[in-house]
């Protein structure tokens, strides 16, 4: 071989190298991915998610790797999990069994009138809607960062893969983050909305609730949800699902499985498939700060809708609801509910108000997942 | 004189063709030869001499390829909807029998998406309404049913 031969060899094998293909561009990916992985670890912010999350954008934004792409036409690692998992909406779906099999509504069931708690939380998600549209989004986009208030990470990644794919990286990566803020964003806007002799309210206790009620309610809801809005029915059929195998008891493996290593296998392909859609050539953008910023606005709406929700209700009660509960309709279960307890402490040390906000906070899920509903319908 | 006739002549002649309809109005294609019966800033009311489906397939042509569009068939009319930020939100086609079709072509606008958010913020509410109801009912009718076997088994015992 000539001295030209061998270092023309070596110059190809440079080129296959990302050394020789590198975007300085990645370089902020990088700094992205690092500090979720931060928050996940030291922060122990939402760690489940943001671990896996902040590695998939950290591994796919190097040149020339093979993760999110197609090779002699089939679908390379990430691609296949994000393509089979997220595109065929799988994976969301089997985040909400699992949820279902480890949920337990008793709090719910005991105080069926918090339903509307759950309802009127959603007002953020509407509301950012507006707001996204007026900042230029399109119909679907802002539908899909809409539901971010919602707080309902599945949820989320469902509507949002089905409308606005090309927002998902930003979407999930901004609820999950808030979610796991909610202990900061809600105190104050709690505070500001209620009066000290709301704060003090104490309710009475929730009654005892019997396994059957807790056997027919997942049939129940799963048929209403079908009924009236059947588009959302693959994400709230199988949290139903899995709860009637909690609540049957009967089925305890299955329940094990679902709740354990099934939902642990699937949030690592969830995670690390969101990641690897956050590309610098498509994140760079003003659209994902902008997703970040009506993501928390999204948040404090939706929290005053659930303090907003409470109030009216008690203009017809009797018996009131402390409004502190009101917050719980944002559906971070069950940092919301523990945020309404610390808050309630913090006027009365005595009154405890984790399960009555358990009740809103539960409530939240199904109101999410039927906003998400309404917008599906809206679109298809 | 003869200026002024020869002008006048030009404009009776040229005035048809200013009242049909341009090529498009916000950015909605308008089929050619169709007449305009009413402009406005935020509405164009069109009628053409083609039946419904062939306004239909030009349409489908004439959209074909832009993301975000929808095609709605009602019973009076087919409903073509912009999903995405268009200046145009819809195009209404009517269904009615005869050589001639009504267009009509809506600017996008607030009220449309004011409207429809807030008719399903109150379908949220619906739906958790009904759950809410309906627990309600079954747990009377449950706590009815385990209060007495609950006490049956207390004088059993």
């Amino acid at each position: 071989m000539t001295f030209n031969e061998i270092m023309d060899l070596l110059g190809g094998v440079m080129q296959t190298t990302g050394v020789f293909n590198f975007d300085p561009k990645v370089i902020i990916m990088w700094a992205l991915a690092a500090f979720f992985i931060y928050l996940a670890i030291a922060k122990k912010y939402e760690p489940l998610l943001l671990l896996p999350i902040g590695f998939g954008i950290f591994i796919v934004n190097f040149p020339l790797v093979p993760m999110m792409g197609y090779e002699e036409g089939r679908p390379q690692l990430l691609q296949f999990f994000y393509h089979y998992g997220l595109e065929w909406e799988i994976i969301p779906c089997v985040i909400f069994l699992g949820l279902g099999a480890m949920t337990d509504f008793g709090p719910l069931i005991a105080n069926p009138k918090t339903l509307l708690i759950g309802a009127g939380a959603q007002l953020g998600v509407f509301v950012t809607f507006t707001g996204t549209v007026l900042a230029g989004f399109t119909l679907k986009e802002a539908a899909s960062v809409g539901i971010i208030g919602g707080a309902d990470g599945p949820t989320t990644v469902y509507l949002t893969t089905l409308l606005a794919p090309q927002l998902l990286g930003a979407n999930a990566l901004a609820a999950y983050s808030y979610m796991a803020m909610v202990p900061i964003i809600q105190p104050p806007i709690m505070r500001l909305m209620t009066t000290k002799k709301e704060r003090l309210i104490r309710m009475r206790q929730l009654r005892p609730v019997s396994r059957r009620e807790k056997i027919l309610f997942p049939m129940v809801t799963a048929g209403i949800i079908a009924l009236l809005v059947p588009s959302v029915i693959p994400l709230m059929g199988m949290f139903m699902l899995g709860n009637l195998m909690k609540e049957s008891g009967v089925v305890s493996r299955l329940t094990e499985t679902a709740q354990g290593s099934l939902m642990n296998i699937v949030t690592i392909f969830l995670g690390v498939s969101v990641g690897a859609t956050m590309y610098a050539d498509n994140f760079l953008s003003w659209k994902p700060l902008l997703i970040f910023g009506l993501g928390l606005l999204d948040f404090a709406v939706c929290t005053a809708g659930g303090i907003l929700t409470v109030k009216i209700m008690n203009l017809f009660l009797k018996e009131k609801i402390n409004p502190l509960i009101g917050s719980a309709g944002v559906s971070a279960v069950p940092m919301a509910a523990r945020v309404s307890q610390m808050e309630g402490m913090r006027e009365d040390k005595t009154n405890f108000l984790l399960m009555h906000a358990m009740g809103p906070n539960l409530a939240g899920v199904i109101g999410s997942a039927a906003a998400a509903g309404m917008f599906i319908a809206m679109f298809k | 004189m003869k200026r002024i006739i020869a002008v006048l002549i030009m404009g009776l002649f040229l005035a048809p063709a200013l009242a049909s309809a341009t090529e498009d109005f916000l950015g909605a294609p308008i089929v050619p030869g169709a007449k305009i019966v009413k402009k406005t800033d935020s509405r164009l009311e069109l009628l053409v001499k083609m039946s419904h489906d062939q306004v239909l397939a030009y349409y489908k042509n004439a959209l074909k390829g832009l993301k975000d569009v929808r095609y709605r068939e009602w019973k009076a009319v087919s409903y073509i909807e912009d999903d995405s930020n268009r200046p145009w939100h819809s195009i209404t086609i009517s269904k009615r029998s005869g050589a001639e079709t009504s267009i009509v072509i809506m600017k996008d606008n607030w009220t449309w998406i004011m409207g429809t958010l807030l008719l399903r913020f109150i379908g949220v509410f619906i739906v958790l309404l009904v759950l809410f109801l309906a627990l309600s009912v079954s747990g009377a009718i449950i706590s009815r049913i385990v209060k007495p076997e609950g006490d049956q088994k207390a004088k059993a015992s």
